[in-house]
């Protein structure tokens, strides 16, 4: 009874303490000459796969910071969020302003297709290479890992699974779940690094399971915190550490041999309807104040210097980091999604 | 072979008594028609024979087996009854042949080759031969009734209900057809109940007539009997068309209407009693007008309002004398009367029925 | 033939022009999508046919829906048809209840069906698995949802009621005579059931196990939400996947037409069987019908019912309840678990909810007004027969029930992303694809509307001086009214629950209520869901209580 009690009041207090922070930030931004641009746009147009409670939590921070900008937040997987940016391209629409997913594949081929706006936010100069784009169209907004966890209810510590190979052991037959590389970017960027790891055969025996299928990375944690499946094979960190967080019993394993960084670019569009305010949306999300939020109530990582993380959960530079190349994420992509959908079915 | 035993049998629907303490005596081998108008509870006492209906109270006995009472109802599969319906209820998926032959299956002790033996014969019978592959829906309206009759008499019932099975026919047909039930029911002597609203068709078809209205047997009889004795204004009506006079009865022969007086069929009424006296339009002759009447005979003079040719009859409204009455008289053709002529009416006494039930 | 005179009539605008609409919703779009499936870099070519018959793993999609739709098929005969007997024929207790549970199953979405089962029979934290497992100790999960017998088994719960009315509109016509013929002949209750009234009943029978295929056949929600996890597909989910980036519409288009090809196909063989003339009853009237007394079976019939209704209604609306009250679904219901909070997250918190009740309702209304209004115009014109052709336009107006949801929402992909009619990202195309949708039930009910009301009224009327559309507005209206209120309740609850051809056309700006139900399901939002399916049932109780007091009758149209 005491712990749901207090953890209703650390809930107060993090809702307290991101009006505490909007208020700092609008104070900070007051003066920003764009402000007026914006407010003529009226609007700013977010595609995003973002979880959904983070990106409308951002989306209420800006919205709170400058008054007379709404953020109209359509979040989706980033398989998806490609798809309909095309599409709509195709029917000659134009309503998205700021994309952001965790494909860095997309990006590449978007600035391919030269459908980006060259813009690099303030204060970005200080983040890792890994973040930045060496032209200057898109940069990491955040970045997660893809990591296994079990429901403790379920498994025993001494018998989790520790390693990506571990999930291989019959033993976890109909008891795992996996998100699809075909929704989420995160997966995808996930599967090519243990494909770069182990091959496309570690896959083909990992089928053999028989994991049950959801998309989103976001999916993985609710499986798990239900007990419908005790074992998550991926998903985003940020994710599992969230609900790990609101008491569901869940815990996260680090696998040594290495934990597949996903960094989700963001990127304003070429056509972008509302550029100033996408712009200043843009400055908006790279701020220390906001990396900050997303460090501390939402989970993630970020590129950003100054930014301190909740200690408990280990930090970037303690884990085995694998890394994609974005443009070999992208001339991959479509051989990501086709193979799995052979092991896996569907 | 059982006669129907109705005992005061009753049931509603509601508020309205569709049977209302029916009883009815059929003896064993008799075709009794129940005849009478639509709402009279006819096929609500047949469908109560028939064990579709439970009986609120009364008894239904075929034999000695009491099959319906408000306790307990045999199902009709059980009743080893046949019936014909309206609309013939034929099978439209089955043959002729498999149509007729069905209740046979349900009889035990009769094997496939009884059956087929059977069937065919029963087909001849009613002038089907041949038709034992056919469907239903390849038949015309008369040869359906015939497999429907068929059906029913194959399977040896103890009791044969039929359901106006003639009112879907044609004229021509129907006339043909009565006969024919005639003649079978004279060759296999099945008690039989027979609903219909059409008089004709009673009484060339049955033994005995009951006329049923408002849920009540009001008469039994053979069809002179219903016809020429009617007991009840309403029969009086119901069956062929009359003349109803309402009267004081003066004497037990005589009766009083207004100013006229007739000579009746006589009965034991007290002087007094208020009757009404029954007098078909046929029973009239028409004369020349008589000053001196023969005795014994109701002679009485009018005037014609109308006179309509019929082809083999003529029919008249005439207007008596010494009175607003209006008398319709029906004579063969022979001398016709043109309005506006005197005529003197002479009607036997015997023909003038008197009934006492006060009810209009 | 009257129509001479007619020609002349200036209302024959109206009737012409309606038509003309009529041919070019159906026409544009299928042309669209036979030119496409047919194009390539160098002209026609039939090299996607080629790759969408020669791919394995289309194949086995076209194999999953063969088995899904058949099972389906004999699974809602073998559930439709007892029950519609029972409560038409028997005297099982609580007939008027059961009618109006049936009922409840054919307007529940079946996705959302699919959805409620996830929570029930999900291997592990399904609730009847858990329960299952503290009752017996055992390991293992009693059901698995997420399998090929789960999806047929939630299919099958909401689309046996197409059976049952079939069912029981047929039993109602067959003369009761004709059983009480064999009952007086010595056939006991069963014996009269197997051989009068089986027979009679065979072609609707047969008819109905076509609908139920041509309903499995077309649903993607129940698929995509119990077929994807298990890792198998089913036609319509890998024509849904055909739009995922890089998209592949040619191999969509070409995918299509042979779904589409075995829709019609059926259709015409349930056509056929349907019009066989000799199996309607014969000759008389109709009159009281003897119910069957079942004896000793009563309860146990009834039971039975119950259990199929716990299937459909009971379980999964209750489970739906406990989640949208919950925080964790799959935990008890406890003090603690107890919130409100998803219904402030749907209501407040999510962006995408408002907008899509309000794209919904806008949707529903407007095709629903729409599209009765469009239907009542084609029912009089082929009930009156006022144009050349107008068979063709009966015809025409019936023929979108031939095209799978998915299928039409590819055409109309096709058609409108395209000059000069750009209509892919507004509202328009969800109500250009409803409108064509929805179009044949609500022809359906308006057709029998006027066929009820005999042209002599209106004759009347003109030979004193009205002219045709005057008629129409005094005579004939208020007449129809019942009847094209029930076509509109038709259509509107057809709307809101309509996923197949929303999942593939909508944008980001016109998201509906079923697509953002599905979306939620994609993020495991499982409060939020239950919340919006709940508000999209209480819609369509409330639409359905309207129709029964517009018409007066049961809204299945089975008469007492």
């Amino acid at each position: 009874m005491t712990l749901r009690l207090s953890r209703t009041w650390t809930r107060r207090v993090a809702l307290l303490a991101s009006l505490a922070v909007g208020a700092l930030v609008s104070t900070a931004f007051a003066q920003d000459g764009r402000l007026e641009a914006a407010k003529k746009e009226g609007k700013v147009v977010w595609y995003t796969s973002l979880a959904l409670p983070s990106a409308e939590k951002v989306a209420k921070l800006f919205e709170a910071a400058y008054p007379g900008v709404k953020v109209e937040v359509h979040r989706t997987g980033s398989e998806r969020i490609i798809a309909r940016v095309m599409q709509e391209l195709k029917a000659n629409i134009k309503n998205v302003d700021v994309v952001h997913t965790s494909d860095a594949g997309h990006f590449v081929f978007f600035k391919a297709q030269k459908l980006l706006t060259k813009y690099t936010p303030a204060g970005v100069d200080g983040f890792p290479a890994g973040f930045k784009d060496r032209d200057g169209y898109y940069y990491g907004l955040r970045a997660t890992v893809n990591v296994i966890a079990y429901n403790t209810k379920a498994i025993p510590a001494a018998e989790a699974p520790k390693t990506w190979k571990d999930l291989l052991d019959p033993k976890w037959k109909g008891k795992m779940v996996t998100a699809h590389p075909g929704y989420s970017g995160v997966i995808s960027t996930h599967v090519l690094a243990l494909v770069n790891q182990y091959g496309w055969d570690y896959f083909k025996q990992l089928a053999q399971n028989k994991l049950m299928l959801v998309q989103s990375a976001v999916d993985p944690s609710g499986v798990v915190a239900s007990g419908e499946r005790p074992v998550a094979v991926d998903g985003g960190e940020y994710t599992f550490y969230q609900i790990k967080k609101k008491g569901n019993p869940v815990e996260i394993v680090y696998p040594k041999e290495g934990v597949p960084l996903v960094v989700s670019p963001t990127a304003i569009m070429s056509f972008a309807p509302h550029p100033n305010a996408a712009k200043l949306f843009t400055d908006f999300t790279f701020s220390r104040e906001i990396q900050q939020v997303m460090a501390d109530s939402e989970g993630l990582y970020t590129g950003h210097p100054e930014v301190k993380y909740p200690t408990d959960k280990p930090k970037l530079s303690d884990l085995k980091l694998l890394t994609v190349d974005p443009e070999e994420l992208e001339k991959r992509g479509e051989e990501i999604r086709q193979r799995f959908v052979e092991f896996f079915g569907a | 072979m059982p006669g129907v035993s109705i005992r005061g049998l009753t049931l509603r629907y509601g508020d309205l008594a569709a049977v209302e303490g029916l009883s009815l005596e059929v003896a064993p081998g008799e075709l009794v028609a129940l005849l009478g108008p639509s709402g009279c509870g006819k096929t609500t006492t047949l469908r109560l024979v028939a064990g579709f209906l439970t009986p609120e109270s009364g008894e239904i006995w075929v034999g000695d087996r009491c099959l319906s009472s408000s306790a307990s109802v045999v199902p009709p599969e059980q009743r080893r009854m046949a019936m014909i319906f309206q609309s013939y209820a034929l099978w439209p998926h089955m043959t002729v042949a498999q149509n007729v032959a069905y209740g046979l299956r349900f009889k035990s002790g009769v094997g496939r080759s009884d059956r087929i033996r059977r069937v065919s014969e029963m087909l001849r019978v009613v002038q089907l031969a041949g038709y034992e592959a056919r469907y239903p829906g390849e038949l015309s309206g008369g040869q359906q009734q015939r497999v429907a009759v068929a059906r029913a008499l194959v399977v040896e019932p103890e009791i044969l209900l039929l359901d106006e099975p003639l009112s879907n026919l044609d004229a021509n047909l129907r006339e043909e057809m009565r006969f024919e039930i005639r003649r079978l029911h004279e060759a296999f002597g099945i008690t039989t109940l027979y609903v219909t609203h059409d008089q004709a068709e009673a009484m060339v078809i049955s033994d005995r007539i009951a006329v049923l209205e408002r849920g009540r047997v009001v008469q039994t009889g053979t069809g002179d009997e219903v016809f020429g004795r009617p007991r009840t204004r309403f029969v009086a009506e119901f069956i062929g068309r009359t003349n109803l006079l309402d009267g004081v009865a003066a004497a037990s022969d005589t009766v009083t209407v207004g100013r006229l007086r007739f000579r009746v069929a006589g009965t034991g009424v007290a002087p007094g009693t208020r009757v009404a006296v029954s007098i078909r339009p046929h029973a009239i002759a028409l004369t020349e007008p008589v000053d001196h009447p023969a005795p014994g005979v109701n002679a009485l003079r009018g005037t014609v309002k109308r006179a309509s040719f019929l082809g083999d009859s003529v029919d008249y409204e005439i207007a008596l004398a010494d009175s607003d009455i209006v008398l319709r008289v029906v004579t063969p053709v022979g001398q016709r009367r043109r309005a506006g002529e005197s005529v003197g009416l002479q009607i036997d006494p015997a023909a003038c029925i008197m009934l006492t039930d006060a009810g209009a | 033939m009257r129509l001479g005179a007619r020609a002349l009539d200036r209302s024959a605008v109206v009737w012409v022009g309606a038509a003309l609409a009529l041919v070019v919703l159906m026409a544009l779009p299928l042309g669209w999508l036979v030119a496409l499936s047919v194009s390539g870099e160098q002209g026609a070519t039939l090299a996607h046919y080629r790759a969408v018959l020669g791919d394995l793993a289309l194949r086995k999609a076209v194999w999953n829906t063969i088995v899904l739709a058949f099972w389906v098929g004999l699974g809602s005969v073998a559930v439709g048809a007892p029950l519609a007997w029972l409560t038409a024929r028997t005297d099982v207790p609580g007939r008027g209840v059961i009618r109006t549970l049936v009922l409840a199953s054919f307007v529940t979405p079946p996705f959302l069906g699919a959805f409620a089962w996830v929570m029930l029979a999900g291997p592990n934290a399904g609730l009847l698995n858990k329960l299952w497992r503290g009752a017996t100790g055992s390991e293992d999960a009693l059901l698995n949802i997420f399998s090929m017998p789960g999806l047929i088994f939630v299919v099958t719960t909401y689309t046996f009621p197409y059976v049952y009315i079939m069912i029981a509109n047929t039993l109602a016509l067959i003369a009761s005579d004709l059983e009480e013929a064999a009952a007086i002949l010595g056939a006991g209750r069963f014996a009269v059931a197997l051989t009068v009234t089986l027979p009679m009943v065979l072609p609707a029978l047969v008819s109905g196990f076509i609908l139920a295929v041509l309903q499995a056949l077309a649903l993607f929600g129940s698929p995509a939400i119990l077929s994807l996890p298990a890792g198998f597909h089913t036609i319509t989910t890998q024509i849904w996947t055909f739009f995922h980036f890089p998209p592949k519409i040619e191999m969509a288009a070409a995918f299509s037409i042979p779904l589409l090809l075995a829709t019609a196909l059926l259709l015409l063989v349930q056509k056929r069987i349907l019009g066989r003339r000799g199996y309607a009853a014969i000759g008389g009237k109709g009159g009281q019908r003897r119910t069957i007394a079942l004896g000793r079976w009563r309860w146990p019939a009834f039971g039975a019912c119950l259990v199929v209704m716990a299937c459909a209604i009971f379980l999964p609306y209750g489970i739906l309840a406990k989640a949208a009250l919950s925080r964790a679904w799959a935990q008890p219901l406890t003090w603690d678990n107890l919130t409100l909070a998803n219904f402030t997250f749907t209501f407040f918190e999510y962006g995408a909810t408002r907008d899509a009740i309000v794209n919904t309702l806008e949707l529903g209304v407007a095709t629903a007004t729409v599209g009765a209004g469009l239907v009542a115009l084609l029912a009089y014109i082929t009930s009156r027969r006022l144009v050349l052709g107008h068979r063709l336009v009966g015809f025409l107006a019936l023929a979108p029930v031939v095209i799978p949801g998915v299928v039409l929402a590819v055409a109309l992909f096709i058609a409108y992303t395209r000059p000069p009619l750009l209509l892919y990202g507004t509202l328009a195309i969800l109500f250009i694809a409803y409108l064509t949708k929805e179009m044949p039930v609500g022809y359906a009910q308006s057709d029998a509307t006027f066929r009820g009301i005999p042209p002599e009224l209106e004759d009347a009327g003109r030979i004193l001086g009205a002219g045709r559309l005057r008629i129409l507005r005094d005579v004939t209206a208020p007449l129809a009214r019942s009847g094209i209120i029930a076509a509109w309740c038709f259509i509107f609850i057809g709307v809101i629950r309509e996923l197949s051809a929303s999942i593939i056309l909508f944008t980001p700006t016109t998201k509906v209520m079923s697509v953002v139900i599905f979306d939620l399901k994609e993020e495991g939002q499982f409060g939020a869901i239950a919340v919006l399916g709940l508000v999209m049932l209480a819609l369509t109780f409330v639409t359905v209580a309207v129709v029964q007091a517009a018409l007066g009758r049961d809204v299945l149209g089975v008469r007492e």
